[in-house]
């Protein structure tokens, strides 16, 4: 464990942007985003978390596959691969524990998607432990935890004027190469466990069986319910940490385009449209389904973990408080009936 | 409050109990500060679940279009001024619905409490006298309760539902005219600084489309920000251009139809100012056509009715 | 890392009208590289994803066999944005392909066994692969019985007219062909497909059946199917749900915890059964 002086942060990053893009939450409007700095006088380390998590930084919102120009007898095709070197600083233990998730499904055994995972391997995550949880975190129902080193290279622990630097991968310790840093002494060891021990999580669910019952509730009644305040916007998915779900489009003009990758979400009615017409989840009930059963029993059954890192954005993005803690509360809550279509 | 959330629920029970509605849509307590959250109640005894409060502030006419069984629905001012204009949209049958008027004081905007807090998390939040006492680790600080309601509040017109078939409560007190004096800085604005202000605005823009799906208004049956043949608008939120373009023919398809509820500005994730660009197209529609969306059943909407030499002459 | 995205460049070298009602068109394309072509090892059932450069991709069963080397076919209906454009491109036009996606018909187990083909309307695309494969001189042998039932609403919505009458005269296909009302001149059957189905009454025996078509014919022919005593673990079906990236990452296709374009789009019907009716 290593201190760094508050004061030192400007003189690090400044070192750290110069040969690398450096990602740090900002200030825009009321609220965080991550975004690239080119000053460090934009970073606000001081901050609950970003509304839009910084999965962004590895898998855009919206970015270019690649680009292609059609000529007399052929098409030119030019890949859009982004191989800078990058560094988040400050990122929450949840959300860094989000990359783990997407990493299962951005790699599988077959494919490989070149566009995240690149932009994984050359990015740094230094982390930022949480002193106060807010009252919509529940990470620690999913096996998280405020300091959660899991997933990062860095993980800096506030102590009022310093940060206890917890050196947790060879990427991480060379990102502070020539800072010199001093060891964290007794006193800085004996204060950052202290504001671990503060950091208490008011907010829990229980996780407790749920599986089983999402195993063989999908024709159950409580479906038909429990979506239905829920407006069908994207405000949840798109704000999710662990929410992956994309569109392919090509967007063009003449002879040149490009195929251009777009965030997407299960919550909007064309995700799923056929070209028929028919469409397999045709209304909020079914897609909100997908939504839960997606999070809480597919991926677990594909990836053998819940993809929900309960950094609780959703709950506090959700424009009707369709509040996910209550949705599982009442789905655990319900009485199980076997499946029946 | 507690008197209204009394007579909401005993009203509410009723009409289940007398099988008058199948269903009431209301509110019921959220699971955050300062926040209520829709609810749907089917059973006389869940009826108990119903509140009145100052986080009511989603419009609930967005679940009313097309809906299968006779309902009842909380109303406060602008969810009333919606139905009015859903109705003369052909997408509520009068008949089948049941008003519950419930005069509105004005919903606490928790984005301008974000902003009183500067970083310090609200954990509770209790509303008296005019005050608004918000409580959280180490604080507690009263703040008067005119100084948080949404700007949308601040200049309604109609706090008393116009359209009811059960009042409950007493009428509120309405405020002098709107005078827009928001949009005073906007229209200030030069056409290129205008543009500059959207397009900053909507560079935070994430496509969730959550103030379309929050609108009671946007209903289309295809969104043309969705049409794929033809492709109207970039599908990509990097697009900023395409985001303003997105806005822009939103306000205008809302335009004679927007009741300047706020809930599409209330619904958005990363706080765009969306009021400006409606409430400005409000300002708009009753200058140059004397018409205030919501407030009558028989006044056909401007843009839905044949150009009369009077209004011609405005142009 | 090879990336998945990428699609190889293929040239359209025949844009064929394949039905009277001209909203079927299928299209031949010829690698322009000859290793794209080395690699694009598929099997029958497979798709592929077809990009029209400037529209955008789709995906296609893919209508060839890897037994007629050189190019792929896609049959395509006309229903969107992609296919729209597709259906007007003069030959020549060069397109981008993705693939082989997706798993195929189990072609490994069928060999020794009976094969049963049931398909209507215009998915009998990869159906067409299959028999095509299956009826190559090379593989034939390998195989069984094979049955062929497919129907259409008149003759001229019937894909592959001149392979259905070359097929018609081999003694190792026994091709039912079936419309659904009597038109003067054809010599096939009348009747929907389940109701021929029945007629025929393929034996169960030693046998697997492979049943692709519009959801209407699929729901009333597997009970025929059951009737007939094939087991659901040797009733394969291929699903088509929206796809976009083909590779189990966009996350649209999914029945269940299976993504249709990485798991299937082949499925038995006892798998199925297993998933909720998500498609």
């Amino acid at each position: 464990m290593l201190l760094l002086n508050k004061d030192q942060v400007t003189n690090w990053l400044n070192k750290l942007m110069q040969t690398c893009q450096v990602f740090a939450p900002v200030k825009e409007g009321d609220y965080f985003c991550f975004k690239q700095i080119s000053s460090c006088d934009q970073v606000i380390l001081n901050y609950n978390n970003t509304r839009v998590p910084p999965k962004e930084v590895l898998f855009p919102r919206s970015e270019k596959l690649f680009c292609y120009r059609c000529e007399n007898d052929g098409v030119q095709l030019t890949e859009q691969i982004d191989e800078s070197k990058k560094i988040i600083i400050g990122l929450r233990p949840c959300d860094a524990k989000s990359l783990l998730l997407l990493d299962n499904v951005f790699s599988s055994d077959k494919y490989q998607d070149p566009y995240y995972l690149t932009r994984r391997n050359n990015t740094v995550l230094v982390g930022l432990g949480c002193n106060q949880p807010a009252g919509t975190c529940f990470c620690t129902s999913l096996g998280g935890s405020p300091f959660s080193t899991e997933g990062l290279d860095l993980l800096l622990v506030d102590i009022g004027d310093q940060y206890v630097v917890e050196v947790l991968t060879e990427r991480g310790r060379a990102l502070l190469s020539g800072m010199e840093l001093p060891a964290a002494d007794q006193e800085a060891q004996e204060a950052a466990r202290m504001v671990k021990e503060g950091a208490s999580l008011s907010s829990q669910v229980n996780l407790e069986g749920l599986k089983s019952r999402l195993d063989v509730n999908f024709y159950d009644p409580i479906w038909d319910l429990i979506h239905e305040k829920c407006l069908g916007c994207a405000a949840c998915t798109y704000t999710c940490p662990t929410c992956h779900c994309f569109d392919i489009v090509d967007e063009a003009a003449g002879n040149e385009g490009c195929r251009i990758r777009n965030w997407d979400a299960c919550m909007f009615p064309l995700f799923t449209l056929h070209g028929s017409g028919h469409n397999p989840r045709p209304t909020g009930k079914e897609r909100f389904r997908q939504r839960v059963m997606h999070k809480f029993k597919y991926f677990v059954d594909n990836f053998n973990a819940i993809a929900c890192v309960g950094c609780g954005r959703c709950i506090i993005n959700c424009p009707v408080n369709l509040d996910i803690r209550e949705v599982l509360a009442e789905i655990q809550g319900s009485e199980v009936r076997s499946d029946n279509q | 409050m507690r008197e209204l959330t009394k007579a909401i629920q005993e009203t509410a029970q009723k009409l289940l109990q007398d099988k008058e509605v199948e269903l009431v849509v209301g509110f019921a307590e959220g699971s955050l500060p300062l926040r209520n959250t829709p609810c749907f109640i089917r059973q006389p005894e869940e009826a108990q679940r119903l509140v009145w409060g100052y986080g009511c502030e989603n419009n609930l006419a967005t679940y009313l279009r097309k809906r299968p069984e006779k309902l009842a629905v909380v109303a406060k001012g602008c969810d009333s001024r919606s139905i009015v204009e859903l109705i003369k949209e052909n997408q509520i049958n009068r008949e089948k619905l049941v008003i519950i008027g419930v005069p509105c004081q004005g919903m606490i905007d928790r984005k301008k409490v974000t902003r009183l807090l500067a970083g310090r998390e609200l954990l509770e939040a209790e509303v008296k006298d005019g005050q608004v006492v918000l409580k959280g680790k180490g604080y507690s600080e009263a703040v008067p309760r005119e100084q948080l309601l949404h700007d949308s509040c601040l200049t309604c017109q109609h706090p008393n539902p116009v359209l009811f078939d059960i009042m409950l409560g007493e009428p509120v007190p309405v405020k002098e005219a709107d005078s827009f004096g928001d949009l005073a800085s906007f229209e200030a604005k030069a056409p290129a600084e205008k543009r500059a202000y959207l397009i900053q605005e909507l560079s935070r823009c994430i496509r969730c489309y959550a103030c379309r799906q929050a609108c009671p208004m946007c209903f289309c049956e295809e969104c043309f920000a969705d049409c794929s043949m033809p492709q109207w608008l970039s599908k990509s939120s990097l697009n900023v251009q395409d985001n303003v373009f997105f806005q822009a023919v939103r306000a205008l398809h809302l335009a004679g139809r927007c009741v300047d509820c706020g809930a599409c500005d209330r619904a958005c994730p990363t706080s765009i100012d969306l009021r400006t660009l409606t409430h400005k197209m409000v300002k708009d529609v009753q200058e140059l056509f004397g018409y205030t969306a919501g407030v009558s059943l028989e006044e056909k909407p401007p843009l839905a009715a044949p150009l009369s030499s009077s209004t011609l002459n405005h142009f | 890392m090879k990336n998945p995205y990428l699609p190889l460049l293929m040239r359209l070298v025949k844009n064929f009208v394949e039905t009277e009602d001209k909203l079927i068109h299928t299209f031949t394309l010829e690698f322009l590289n000859e290793e794209d072509e080395k690699s694009f090892q598929y099997l029958p059932g497979q798709f592929a994803e077809v990009s029209v450069f400037d529209v955008g991709e789709a995906p296609f069963g893919i209508a060839s066999s890897p037994t007629e080397p050189g190019h792929l076919k896609f049959s395509v209906a006309k229903v969107g944005v992609v296919t729209t454009a597709l259906h007007q491109l003069p030959e020549g036009t060069i397109l981008g392909v993705r693939g082989p996606l997706g798993n195929s018909y189990p072609i490994e187990e069928f060999k020794g066994k009976n094969l049963v083909v049931i398909g209507g309307g215009f998915a009998f695309t990869t159906l067409r692969s299959l028999v095509t494969y299956i009826l190559h001189p090379q593989h034939r042998g390998d195989f069984g019985k094979l049955t062929v039932i497919y129907g259409a609403r008149n003759p001229g919505l019937l894909l592959y007219k001149d392979e259905l009458a070359e097929w018609e005269k081999r003694p190792d296909i026994e091709l039912v062909t079936t419309i659904d009302h009597p038109v003067e001149g054809w010599n096939g059957r009348v009747g929907f497909v389940p109701a021929v189905t029945k007629e025929v009454a393929p034996s169960a025996e030693n046998a697997y059946v492979v049943v692709c078509g519009p959801p209407i014919m699929i729901k009333f022919t597997l009970p025929v199917l059951e009737e007939l005593g094939f087991p659901p673990e040797r009733i394969i079906m291929s699903l088509e749900n929206r796809m976009k990236c083909g590779i189990g990452m966009c996350g649209r296709c999914n029945v269940g915890n299976k993504y249709v374009c990485k798991d299937g789009p082949v499925f038995t019907r006892a798998q199925l059964n297993q998933l909720p009716n998500e498609y």
